[in-house]
Formats: structure tokens, sequence, C-alpha cells
């Protein structure tokens, strides 16, 4: 196992640690290498935790994900290294070299066991992005319940001593010594023989107005929006309420809304978004639930029974040829639609439009760090026959960084892009 | 005999202002079951670790209990201090005073008496925690790949390598011969001149027997001779079948002349294909969808496949009219709708129906159908193409029978987990991939191929001996009556009978120790090593008490 090359050779970098950077680390820790794990939050798991339930068995996502975090966690060749951004790629396929730039937590990981005492003393309030900004955290805040690691970090840009403040209140409060406002940020250099990159995707806005969830459009909401409201450790504990905290009586789930604008098929909307209408009627009781539907794409074979069995629980199923046109109307939302040459409209208490699968945010820099190709849309290129492999030796690609995928196959291409590199640097 | 630690954890002040661990000592010390308790300030911590190893050798305990967070958080670091000191890792259990008494109960009284519950449950059952052995066997890195369409020979190619061999088995009869599908021929080539791989062509697989690490197939090749391949673990790629449309008279299949299916059009690369009628063909129907409703899902694939047709036909000649009629058009791949949109381009037109059928009309046919917004229409066509699902192929059950595996509804392989192990069997080593699995675009086979050479290079490593589970079951031989209940219910295959001896006999390394072999026997002879009759005995009458 790679002996007879120079230390470092075999080790492997993968960046992102959501479920294709955890999948491909495992897969290649189990083969015996060491990993580097990078990951830019200051938790990981990326964006599966924040599911509720996932397609097909309507399985809790977190419940589904932590034991592979946990093997992360406890994998000796595994070495996570969380609030961690890549800066710099030398050499070659076999060679390389990698200057990663780890920002200070200013929480010791191993001091902290995780009791939160520090959260409620914190003066500072302000909007979890993780929630979509549905609720506030203090400047010293792990992102949700659950998370891992199992540790807060301080957004210094947010806390009161970045602004000449001496305010010790989380230090106060810890009684583990685990607050330490003089960590710093540091560089530092590892050698790989190969890298994964395991960037995920941005869950876009193409099809969504600039205001939605504001003002008028309030109770219009994207895809992650919904489905923190029915997180059981999101900020409505579950509860799908309208942000004037009502539980709305009727909901459209609005597809293909970006579809045009972006000029691809996110392919996994048609599938979460009948999970929703699950969702709806799980948490609803006799909700009325729409779904303007432009084509149902559900290819596979538990697609088509899943929609079909959840239009059965009473879905007004609306086919357009565009996708609607949503205003805000009072509290709630008026959907404008085409169907069957006419022109109609019906007004819901809360919309939800087929959020776009986009390219990560940075994705195009980190193409241009490691040398790899994108494609007209963003998304990073793969060889033809190869469906794993960048454009450049030595470098593989794992998830929707090649574009919208749904889990299974994100995991696939983990395994897949871990067998290139098992291949390429000796097994 | 050495008697039983108890260490109790405060967890700083999470644990120790929430319960009053004085008086949980104090209780558990009063009846008497436990050597010593020992509390400490952080249990998890360096010092703590250090301490907890030091106090188990000074005082040789043989059983310990720790009453301090969740065992998903400290339970490994715990074995780990066990270990460290010559402790099998077995003879600790952990008791959750934090997440489930600490944080979860506000009245202090009643978070300590919980938590004394559970600590003398736990004090209970340790006594009779056995050492359980880290057992581990040779494995054979070498693979048999079943199946030589593209997804056996791509995962062929990607798992041949340095150490490890790889057996290509082509299946007479099944269309996985090498090069029968779209397999390129010159990567059977290069497989048949690698070194490390064996293609053996037409071979008749007539068994399957063994475990992960240690598989033998008894295969008949196309010569009639019967060979043994051994392999430490197999690939199943065999392949599907397309759905046939003849049963179904609304199409015209094998009735009418000039109707066809995209796949028999697959390998026309050039020219004008035969559209099944001696008429010159100046206009042809396209239908997608065909099986869908009878089947129960979309196939994914016949979309793209049935437009490459009409662009193909476009090509070789521009002046035909070509109509695609679909229900949905199902373009989830990043380029598909580029791809739609060139094909529009090129003058073919799309139509979209809710039913459609296809009749003789005059020398030539007519496609009826019903319209979206529900009007009825015709269009006249000379000829008909129809894009065709896809259908599990009749070989899985016998592969699944050999092998242990489950079938879905649909007769497709199923998957150990949908999400997280989509090749995976509930049969450890074995894998699916392809279509034998599912309907599948040439990019999911080689996504499925690569995945497949990944689990295998990661979990066979030449050289390497696998570690067995510990905990898993065992059947005692005089109590068992040899009913076979347990063999039912184990799902690995674990559990056989062994007919001369008439009791029940459990593989080791099949078996995951779920424990419902020892909850389906009648007579206590099934029992899981580490939830032992006698141990649930003690700790839910503790619990209860």
């Amino acid at each position: 196992m790679g002996e007879q090359q120079p230390a470092g050779r075999s080790d492997v970098l993968v960046i992102g640690a959501g479920l294709a950077g955890v999948e491909a680390s495992l897969t290649l820790a189990n083969a015996g290498r060491k990993v580097y794990l990078v990951e830019r939050q200051p938790h990981f798991g990326g964006n599966v935790i924040k599911s509720e339930e996932v397609f097909p068995n309507m399985e809790c996502a977190t419940c589904m994900i932590a034991p592979k975090q946990s093997d992360v966690i406890e994998n000796r060749n595994v070495e996570l290294l969380t609030l961690t951004d890549v800066k710099e790629v030398r050499g070659e396929a076999g060679a390389f070299e990698v200057t990663l730039r780890r920002s200070a937590r200013y929480v010791s990981l191993e001091n902290c066991i995780g009791c939160g005492a520090c959260f409620e003393p914190c003066p500072v309030s302000t909007g979890n992005g993780f929630e979509e900004g549905m609720s506030q955290r203090k400047a010293i805040y792990v992102a949700s319940a659950g998370v891992l690691p199992n540790a807060p970090a301080i957004a210094m840009g947010e806390c009161l001593r970045s602004k000449g403040d001496d305010c010790t209140a989380c230090r106060d409060a810890c009684m583990f010594d685990a607050i330490d406002y003089e960590d710093k940020d540091e560089e530092l250099t590892i050698e790989v023989g190969a890298i994964v990159v395991a960037t995920g995707y941005r869950l876009g806005d193409a099809g969504l107005p600039e205001e939605h969830g504001k003002g008028e459009l309030k109770n219009m909401l994207g895809a992650f929006e919904f489905e923190r409201l029915r997180a059981s450790n999101g900020p409505t504990e579950g509860e799908i309420r309208t942000r004037d905290g009502e539980a709305p009586k009727s909901v459209a789930f609005i597809h293909c809304a970006g579809r045009e604008e972006l000029g691809y098929c996110s392919q996994v909307c048609c599938r979460y978004l009948a999970k929703f209408a699950r969702y709806a009627f799980d948490k609803l009781d006799g909700v009325e639930v729409y779904e303007f539907v432009r084509e149902e794409s559900v290819p596979g074979k538990e697609a088509q029974r899943f929609v079909e069995a959840t239009l059965k629980k009473g879905v007004k199923l609306v086919r357009t040829a565009a996708p609607p046109k949503v205003s805000g109307n009072g509290a709630g939302v008026k959907v404008e639609y085409r169907a069957n040459g006419k022109s109609e409209s019906v007004n819901v208490d809360m919309a939800v439009l087929a959020s776009t699968i986009e390219p990560a945010e940075g994705a195009a820099d980190l193409a241009g760090l490691l040398g790899i190709e994108t494609d007209r849309f963003g998304f990073f290129r793969t060889d033809g026959t190869e469906p794993a492999s960048a454009t450049r030796a030595g470098v593989f690609i794992a998830g929707c960084g090649t574009g919208p995928k749904d889990m299974p196959t994100v995991v696939l291409q983990a395994q897949a892009a871990a067998a290139g590199v098992l291949k390429l640097t000796g097994n | 005999m050495p008697g039983i630690g108890l260490y109790l954890c405060e967890c700083g002040p999470n644990i120790a202002d929430s319960i009053d661990l004085d008086l949980v000592a104090a209780e558990v010390e009063k009846d008497g079951k436990v050597a010593r308790v020992e509390r400490f300030k952080l249990l998890c911590s360096e010092d703590g670790k250090k301490f907890l190893a030091e106090s188990i050798k000074e005082h040789g305990y043989g059983h310990v209990v720790v009453a301090a967070c969740s065992p998903k958080q400290h339970q490994t670091t715990f074995e780990e201090v066990a270990a460290g000191v010559g402790l099998n890792p077995h003879m600790i259990q952990m008791v959750n005073i934090r997440e489930q008494c600490a944080w979860m109960t506000p009245d202090k009284e009643e978070a300590t008496g919980k938590a004394l519950r559970l600590v003398r449950a736990a004090v209970s059952r340790v006594r009779y925690h056995r050492a359980l052995e880290q057992k581990e066997i040779e494995c054979n890195p070498d693979v048999v790949v079943i199946g030589g369409g593209t997804a056996g020979v791509e995962a062929a190619r990607r798992i041949a390598h340095e150490g490890r061999k790889v057996h290509l088995l082509g299946v007479a009869g099944l269309g996985s011969e090498p090069g029968a599908d779209d397999a390129p021929a010159e990567r059977v080539e290069e497989l048949k001149q690698d070194p490390l791989a064996e293609v053996h062509e037409g071979c008749t697989v007539q068994d399957l027997l063994g475990f992960f690490g240690s598989f033998i197939a008894r295969v008949k090749t196309r010569e009639e001779e019967e060979i043994e391949i051994r392999a430490g673990s197999v690939v199943l790629a065999t392949g599907a079948k397309p759905f046939d449309p003849a049963g179904f008279p609304g199409y015209g299949y094998g009735m009418l002349a000039g109707v066809t299916t995209v796949g028999e059009h697959a390998r026309a690369e050039d020219g004008a294909p035969a559209l099944g009628t001696d008429r010159p063909v100046k206009s042809v129907a396209v239908i997608h969808c065909v099986g869908r409703e009878k089947l129960g899902y979309c196939s994914g694939t016949c979309c793209m496949e049935a437009m490459g047709f009409a662009r193909r036909l476009k090509q070789s000649s521009p002046e035909t009219e070509v109509t695609e009629f679909f229900r949905d058009l199902c373009l989830p791949g990043i380029g598909d709708d580029g791809f739609h949109r060139e094909t529009e381009e090129l003058g073919v037109h799309f139509v979209r129906f809710r039913d459609v059928e296809v009749a003789q009309d005059g020398d030539g046919l007519a496609v009826r159908y019903q319209a979206e917004d529900g009007s009825s229409d015709s269009l006249a066509v000379d000829a008909v193409v129809l894009a065709v699902g896809v259908k599990a192929g009749p070989s899985n059950a016998d592969f699944a029978g050999m092998l242990n595996l489950g079938l879905d509804e649909h007769g497709f392989f199923q998957s150990e987990h949908p999400v997280l192990n989509p090749v995976g069997t509930v049969t450890e080593g074995v894998f699916t991939i392809g279509s034998c699995r599912g309907p599948a675009s040439t990019s999911d086979v080689l996504i499925q191929a690569g995945a497949a050479a990944g689990k295998v290079l990661s979990a066979l490593v030449p050289g390497r001996r696998m570690k067995l589970e510990t905990r898993t079951s065992e059947v005692a031989d005089k109590l068992c009556t040899g009913c076979g209940l347990c063999v039912a219910a184990c799902a690995y295959g674990a559990v056989t009978r062994d007919d001369a001896r008439r009791v029940a006999v459990v593989n080791e390394v099949l078996c995951r120790g779920c424990g419902n072999c020892a909850a389906a026997c009648p007579s206590g002879a099934a029992q899981h090593r580490q939830f032992t009759a006698r141990q649930l005995d003690q700790e839910v009458t503790q619990v209860l008490g």
C-alpha cells in the first residue's frame, strides 16, 4: 500500500464534507488511505442534514447520515478539518502539494463537550443562515441542534470583541476552558497523491423573485425554507407555519420554476416536491395541496409509485405549459397560470417553488485553483467514459459538482471517485 | 472473582448539577453488587481517561459500568481505554445519564431516580457479559463479475489491478455477453489482453456459494466444461429485457406492418433504418412511454433514446416528417434540455398525449391520440417506432436464490440501502450494477461500475485479513430442536440447518448480530452474544423495578 512511495503520495485530499465527501473519504479510509477531509463550514454533513425525511422511504435524514458522520469522526485514517478552505494547489497527479487555510474557530474541539452553556449569555443576535434566516442565533453558535462536530464556533465578524468591546460572556459561561479568543487563522501544507472535489451545489433562486420570503411575497418559499419548516430541529420545530405563524390552509408547489432560465432540468425537484406534498398532508389537517407541473420527470424504479401514491392523498394536479406567474396577495400568494388554453388563477396561503440546483459558490475559483474545466453552466466537466474524473489527471469529482443528482447517484459517484483514486495511486 | 467497577462522570456541571450523583453512588453501594463507585469531573478528558485506565488496572475489575453521556459519543473512547489495560471491550456497559436523564428531566429528584434505575440495570446486566473474541479471516482479493455487457466490462476493467484478478463471465442467453450491448469492442479486447483479467464467454452459472472473502462460482463454459472459480467478491451485471409491446394490441406491434421499436434500430448508425414496411417512408411517429403504465415506473432512458433515433432518421433523410408523441419528457441530464431543443430545431415535432393508439389506415398507419386538453386527433404516418421501457430479466430470481438477495416488486435486485449503499446487497461482498438493479442510462451504468469497483477495492485489500462482527448470535446444540424458525427469520442467510445433526448453525462471517433468530427461537437455543436472555432479564427487571 504505497510503502515504496514518498510520504504523502498515497494520501488523499477530499474537498467538501457533505454526502459525497463523507462517502468518498470513508471508502478511501477503509482501503487504508489517509484522508484529509476539508469543510468550509464549522460543521459537516452538507445539505442532507437540512432535510427532515428523504425519498423514497421517508427515512429520517439526520438519522440516516449520522452513523456515517460518526464513522468519519472515529476513523483514524480521516482527518476532518472544518472551517478550512483550499488556497493553492501545486504539483501533479501522484504528487500534489496543497496549501489549506484554516479559519479560527475560537472554540477548542478537544475541550468543548457541546453543552451549549455559552449561547445564552452571548449578547449578539443575528439571522441564522442555516435556517434561511427564519430564526436567530448568537455570535457563538452551532448551526442547528445535532450538527457535528458537536461544538460551536464564534463568528468573529459578529462578535462584540471584533468591535473593540471586551465582552467575555461566553468564556465566563464555559466550564471546560474551551473558549480561546487568541485562536488564529492558520495555513497548512499537505502532500497528497490525488484530490476528490465534493463541493456540492448551491440551491439557487433562478425562477424565484428576489423579494421571495419578504414583504408582499413573504409566504412564497424556496425549497430549503420549506424543508426547514418541517425539520423537527428547525425554527418551528417541524410545524409548517406561514410567516404570521398560522397553519396554511392551502399550499401550492410549483415545478420547473427556473428551468427555462437555466437551460437544464434540476432532476430532483419533481421528487422532492412530491415529498413536500406529503409533509403538508402529514402536518396540516384538511390542507389543500396544488402541484403545478410542466413535465413530470420521475425516472427510476421507485419514483413514479411514490408520486402516484402522493397524488392519491388528494393533490390538485395542474398541467401548465409554462411555470405559473406568482405574486403577493395580502398575506397569501396568487398563482396565475394557463391550462388547456385558458388563463386561470388561484389564491393560496403558501407557495413553494422548485429551487434550482446550481454550481456551488466558489466553484469557478476552485476550478481555477485545481486547473480543471467547467461546462457552460459552471459545473465541473468530467471525462466522458470516467464519470468521476475531472479534466485533469489526479483530480476526481463526486456529487452535484458535476450537475444535479439524486442522493444515491451522489453516493455512487463518490465510490467511483474512490475507485479512480485507488487505481491511480496503487491499491 | 474480579468485581465490578462503577464510574460516574459529572460531565462538568452537565450531569452533576442535574443529578444527585452522591445519592446514586450511595444507593448502588448499598446494593452490594459493585466493588467500588468513583466520580470524575470529565471522564472523556485526557486526565479522565488516564484515571479510568489506572483505576481499572489497580482494582483488577472484571466488568465496568460507565455512567456518562450517550454511547454514541464516547462508547468507543471507553472501550479503547479498557482494551489498553487488557480488559475485553465487551466487558464495559455505558449508561446514558446525560442525554437521557440530566438534559431531559428537569426535576432533579426524578432525574436522579431515573439515573439510579438505569445504573442498576447496567450493573445487573454487565455481570453476565462475556469477553467476545475479535475474529479475523483470510480474504481472497479476486473478484468474479457476472455479465459481460457495458456494466460488467466497465466494472472488470476498473477492478483488475495488481494483486487482484478479475474473472468476467459472459452469460449465455442473457444479452450480457461481451460486446452484446454497446460495450465497446476495444474495451473487451483490452480486457482479454490483460493478464489480470480472465474472460469466459457463453457461460452458464450453475451455483454460487460462500460469503464475503470466499465465494465459489460453479460455472459451465461454452465448451461444456465445468469449472470452479474462487473469489472474495461477486459483481452481478446481468442486464435487463426491453418491455415487449406485442401483448398490447393498441400499439399494433407484431400485427401491423411498419411498427418497430427504437431498440431494434439502435445499431443502425448509418443510412435510413429499415422501418418494417415496404412502402416509401415519408412520415414517422415515435411513441414514448410504451409500457410505462404497465410497468409502474418511468424507465428514464427512453426519451433520450427516442430523440437520438429521430435525429439519426432526420440526418439520413431530412425530408421525412418525424413526430414524437410523449406523455412527459423525462430529460434529467444536464445536457438533455439542450438536446431536446436541437432536436426541435432539426424539425422534429413534439405532441403531448394522454392516450394513444396505432391503427391501420388504408395502406399506412394512423396514430390516434387524446391530447392534453382532452380533445381527440389523429395523424397519418407511414411507420411507427415505439420507445419501450426496461423490464427486469428472468435470471434475477435465480441469482437472488443462490446469493440470498432481495428482489423488489418489479423483479429488480434490491439495494442494501436505497440511498447509502445502492450497489450493495444484504449479502456482504455481493454487488449489483447496471439494469439488473433497475433502468439505467449509460452514464448511470458507468457510475455504478465505478462504484462497485470502489467498494471492492476498498473492502478487499490484498493481504489484509477481514475483521468479523463480534456481537453475533449462537445456537446451543443441546437446546435446539432443529425447527428451522431461525433460518427463516434471518435476513442475511447466516443461519442454516445442519440436517445430519438436526440443529441450526450460525455462520459468523454472515451474521450481523441483529438478533432476529434469538427472537424467533421458541426453545431459547438461539441467543445473541451480547443480548442474552439473562442479560435482558436482569436489565429490564431493574429498569421496571
